[in-house]
């Protein structure tokens, strides 16, 4: 039944691979081509979040710079030495790991090859006690999601605050992943902006500890909801789209994250980005450029690696310049959103 | 015999792959290339490979072992995961309240109380298994997740915990470090690559002493000789005075030691803290499958892990040279096990018995059996006496 | 003693009991199957891999014809060839059946996974529109009743079939002949064989029919309740599924009281944010409650005799 269409697909994707092969082969020029090893963590490129994104910006440098660009995810964590290894081994010129998982690996193996360069997501290469060890073949790339939580804080605040919400409850709250810094970021800084808009909002927080089964984020969506709230920000990955279906089966607002989660369900109605696609590239390109520099990079809403997407909503005007506002005032460094979860 | 059970995977396999558009020589250039260091085409370092798949195998080996003795006492320990964990944490503790110790003493501490660890775990099983009949197939499960929770609970703001927002433990002492063959320099360069790459530990020789151990255990001791009657059959067992509750307890300590170590091992020999990686490892499942390639023997586990390890290894290869997704390594894996169980497993009589009922043994069967069909030719005619 | 009095308060509420129904349902359909299987003498542990399966085919079949019905039908037609296999190996070639069900496991994890890839290269699975979805359904009348109204009456189609499949096994187990064949042939293969019963058939018939439930369940874990494929986006159902069976004793109403149990503490779970406790503690919970109470509470729990044991007709 569906063998033939499979096929159909798998020998379209095949075909693709071959054209996509011989267009890098006969436009290479003269000069070397850099070559680029991306290695996930164990969420896979179907994350639907981070993986996938470093994936997107990887596509892009290949389209852009014509640099060779291979991916390899991991499957447990024990992959993630032998996986940077394999790549450093073979004198590629940028290896790329993707998720504060990978911090110590990262660590271990740019110290073995001082000649390859080396970037990580959301973190630094690290010994096994959590110590920076600064090697200068490291680039951090770090993330204030804090910023990006900021965003889409003020709009659920502003909701609340101007009964604009589904049914003004004065609750709204957010399902975390599993409690790590990259997620409690998000969170920290979400609560903090809807509290200054609307001090007396009241933001659950609640965490699936998982980022695989959608399930299991739709049953803490639920709760939360029959605790009346009414704006949900999932901060879980592929685990957090059963916040949004949870949010679309009660008619209340959702909010996604990382991506641009607008097709997700119509219930999504703002995400908030942080855009590991424009970090990657950027570290890619600064490879092809020689302009290569060790030590960390810090992605926010003052160099617009960070920010949030409106999506299936149509934003007050009032709404719309207290955005405007406050992102100006995060960029102008007169406001900074905190890392850590407000009490 | 076993070599068929693979090579029948490996065909199934080169089917799956051209079915789906993609090349098979390909694919298993790579695996070969990762696993074994060998066929390499984009300049893959061979020592490097090899060097992988040995610290994949190391664990594999203590935890076949886990799986395997079990077996052989008619017990199914799906609990080897768990065990592992109980291990490591059990490792990391120690490693990190006594990290001022001298090597000499924490080293040997830290191994032995991740084998405690694991015992209890699996002891746990075995208690419930021979006082009320609990099948241990679920209470084993039921084990490896409250493993997994216990261990997010020490990391992640838990007792454990290097700092607030790491969800890693505090590492362990210097002391308590397995140490490498080679030494962990940066600069000396050994087969073209520095020396720090090569992360084959002390571990290797630990796994194949605790393989020994085993064989020597089954075939040249008198409690090896009770779990065997016991797995053969309860009833003629008892009737031969072994107490067959006793050895069901003992089995299960025993099994959960040697889990507990390969946990302890992780630890000492590659990690030297707990992360939460470990929350999503699969070593002690990989495990079930490295037991019933290996035969339950001591040199069919070692070669089974080796296998097992080098797909590991090889399947990350695979998909960043040839482009085609390392899952296809857990359908070799599971290919595997079909073909084994639909043919060799009767051939050497691990009869797991029905829950909570005990099989008369069955006749030995025709252990050439090749492939599936050839079973299907002259099926295995044994017990089935249930009565 | 706070969070004894959290959990106390939640357990009055009617949303608890509502998420607790979702939980318990897709522990419940698998539960029936391993039930059906093992009564008739076939171990199967392998509902986690047919109920995965079942998940990818679900979304799969949705996103190509537009149609939740075609869907299900798929997942459980997917899960029913999982099932297919396993007792091939089982029956037919007498394998070890707990081997048999580890395989289907493994295979089903990197099958799925392999056709993520083959099918949607690295992007996306892609989301299933809610009108394309398996619906929500308020039964008219009785979703108005206080409490048991939202808690039963107001949930997913596949909540009400997998109720009426729960009566329906519960009937044909213990009320008809058909059932007392299925036990016959688990209890005692030999006497079933020699009153003229086809031992293989019903065993085929009983296994097949958890493939086909545990599909069902995959389709309704997908479609239903997430509305796309997540890799493993199982996470141990079917084990637990597996303990929810022996737990009720191999009855289907012992599955389900099983299966509200772990449901409920899925559901408690999921209020972490107001419960003073340890979130990793209270994820234990079922756990150390189904050691608890395989330790004795429920007593021994005695499987069908020829459970697991292969049967080999003497002419064959």
């Amino acid at each position: 039944m569906g063998r033939s269409q499979l096929r159909y697909l798998a020998l379209v994707g095949a075909v693709l691979m071959v054209v996509a092969a011989c267009g890098s082969t006969s436009s290479g020029p003269a000069a070397k081509q850099v070559k680029v090893g991306l290695v996930t963590d164990i969420g896979g490129l179907n994350d639907k979040s981070f993986n996938h994104l470093a994936y997107v910006g990887l596509q892009k440098a290949i389209a852009d710079f014509n640099v060779k660009g291979e991916v390899t995810e991991s499957k447990t964590g024990d992959d993630y030495v032998p996986n940077l290894t394999n790549f450093a081994s073979k004198n590629y010129d940028l290896v790329i790991g993707v998720g504060f998982l990978m911090q110590e690996a990262v660590g271990k193996v740019s110290g073995s090859f001082p000649k390859v360069h080396f970037a990580i997501i959301d973190g630094a290469g690290t010994d096994a006690s959590g110590k920076d060890l600064q090697h200068s073949n490291v680039q951090s790339l770090f993330f204030k999601e804090q910023d990006a939580g900021a965003m889409v804080g003020v709009i659920a605040g502003m909701l609340e605050k101007n009964k604009k919400a589904p049914g003004n409850t004065n609750v709204i709250s957010a399902v975390g992943g599993v409690s790590i810094p990259p997620v409690n970021h998000y969170i920290a800084g979400f609560k903090w902006a809807a509290t200054m808009e609307d001090p007396g909002i009241k933001v659950l927080i609640g965490y699936s500890n998982n980022f695989t089964d959608p399930a299991k984020c739709k049953s803490v969506a639920q709760s939360q909801i029959g605790q009346k709230s009414e704006i949900l920000f999932q901060v879980a990955g592929g685990c957090g789209l059963g916040v949004l279906q949870a949010a679309g089966q009660a008619k209340v607002y959702s909010i996604g994250v990382d991506a641009d989660q607008k097709d997700a369900d119509a219930s999504v109605i703002a995400s908030a980005l942080k855009k590991v696609d424009q970090a990657t590239y950027t570290a890619i390109k600064n490879v092809v450029n020689n302009q290569f520099q060790g030590g960390a990079l810090t992605f926010s809403i003052a160099n617009n690696g960070a920010g949030y997407s409106l999506d299936n909503i149509q934003l007050p005007s009032d709404i719309q310049a207290e955005l405007d506002k406050v992102q100006a005032a995060i960029k102008a460094g007169s406001m900074t959103p905190p890392a850590d979860i407000p009490a | 015999m076993p070599f068929a059970s693979v090579l029948f995977a490996f065909v199934v396999g080169a089917i799956v792959v051209t079915v789906t558009g993609g090349n098979p020589i390909d694919a298993y250039q790579g695996l070969l290339c990762g696993g074994l260091g060998i066929a390499c085409t984009q300049g893959e370092n061979p020592a490097l490979q090899i060097a992988n798949t040995i610290v994949y195998t190391i664990p594999l080996i203590t935890t076949g072992v886990a799986v395997a003795l079990p077996f052989r006492a008619g017990l199914f320990n799906i609990g080897a995961e768990g065990q592992l964990l109980a291990g490591a944490m059990a490792c990391t503790a120690l490693g990190i309240k006594l990290h001022d110790w001298p090597a000499v003493i924490l080293l040997p501490t830290v191994l032995v109380g991740g084998m405690l660890a694991g015992a209890v775990w699996a002891g746990i099983a075995g208690v419930l298994k021979a006082t009320v009949g609990a099948h241990e197939v679920v209470t084993t499960i039921m084990l490896n997740y409250v493993a997994q929770w216990l261990l997010r609970f020490l990391i992640i703001g838990g007792p454990l915990e290097l700092a607030e927002g790491t969800s890693k433990s505090l590492p362990i002492g210097d002391g308590a470090h397995l140490a490498t063959f080679l030494p962990n320099s940066d600069t000396l360069q050994i087969f073209g690559l520095p020396a720090s790459v090569y992360r084959v530990h002390v571990g290797l020789v630990i796994a194949l002493v605790a393989v020994a151990v085993f064989a020597v255990l089954l075939w040249r001791t008198s409690l090896g000789y009770e779990i065997r009657a016991a797995g053969q059959s309860q009833k003629a067992a008892r009737y031969a005075g072994v107490s067959v509750r006793r050895t069901i307890i003992v089995t299960m300590l025993i099994a959960g030691a040697f889990s507990g170590l390969a946990g302890a091992i992780q630890i000492a020999g590659v990690d030297h803290n707990l992360t939460d990686k470990y929350f999503s490892d699969t070593t002690g499942f990989d495990a079930i499958a490295v037991a019933l390639l290996g035969l339950g023997s001591a040199v069919g586990i070692v070669l089974a892990a080796i296998l097992f390890g080098a797909l590991h290894a090889g399947g990350a290869v695979m998909q960043a040279d040839a482009g085609i997704s390392s899952s296809l390594v857990l359908v070799l894996q599971a290919l595997i096990l079909f073909s084994i169980a639909a043919n060799f497993l009767n051939a050497i009589r691990l009869r797991i018995p029905g829950l909570g009922q005990a099989p008369s043994a069955p006749a030995p069967a025709a252990v050439g059996a090749a492939l599936m069909t050839e079973a299907a030719v002259a099926p295995p005619q044994e017990g089935t006496t249930t009565t | 003693m706070s969070a004894i009095t959290d959990i106390l308060q939640l357990l009055v509420t009617a949303n608890l009991w509502q998420v607790a129904m979702v939980s318990a349902v897709l522990l419940l359909l698998p539960a029936l199957g391993g039930v059906i299987s093992e009564r008739s003498g076939v171990v199967n542990i392998a509902m986690e891999g047919m109920m995965l399966t079942g998940a990818f085919f679900a979304v799969w079949a949705d996103l190509n014809w537009h149609s939740p019905w075609i869907a299900v039908l798929v997942a459980m037609i997917a899960g029913g060839l999982m099932a297919l296999i396993h007792a091939v190996v089982s029956i037919r070639f007498r394998a070890d059946q707990i081997v048999s069900g580890i395989a289907i496991n493994i295979f089903a994890a990197g099958l799925t996974v392999y056709l993520v890839r083959t099918i949607y290269g690295l992007q996306d699975v892609g989301h299933v529109v809610p009108a394309e979805a398996l619906p929500t359904w308020d039964v008219p009348l009785l979703s108005a009743i206080p409490f048991i109204g939202k808690v039963v009456f107001q949930q997913n189609v596949v909540v009400y079939i997998a109720l009426i499949v729960l009566v329906l096994v519960e009937i044909v187990l213990f009320r008809t002949r058909l059932g007392l064949r299925i036990r016959a042939v688990g209890e005692h293969p030999q006497a079933a064989d020699t009153a003229g019963l086809n031992v293989y058939v019903i065993r085929y018939g009983a296994v097949i029919t958890s493939g086909l439930l545990s599909g069902l369940a995959g389709a309704f874990l997908a479609i239903g309740v997430s509305n796309t494929f997540v890799p493993n986006m199982t996470d141990g159902r079917g084990y637990i599924a597996l303990a929810a069976m022996i737990f009720g004793k191999w009855t289907p109403r012992g599955a389900f009281v099983a299966c509200i149990i772990f449901g409920l503490g899925e559901a408690i779970y999921a209020n972490n944010s107001t419960i003073h406790v340890s979130q990793y503690l209270l994820s234990m919970l079922p756990y150390l409650i189904t050691l608890v109470v395989l330790a004795g509470l429920v007593g021994r729990s005695t499987p069908p005799a020829a459970d697991g044991i292969p049967y080999a007709a003497g002419s064959e």
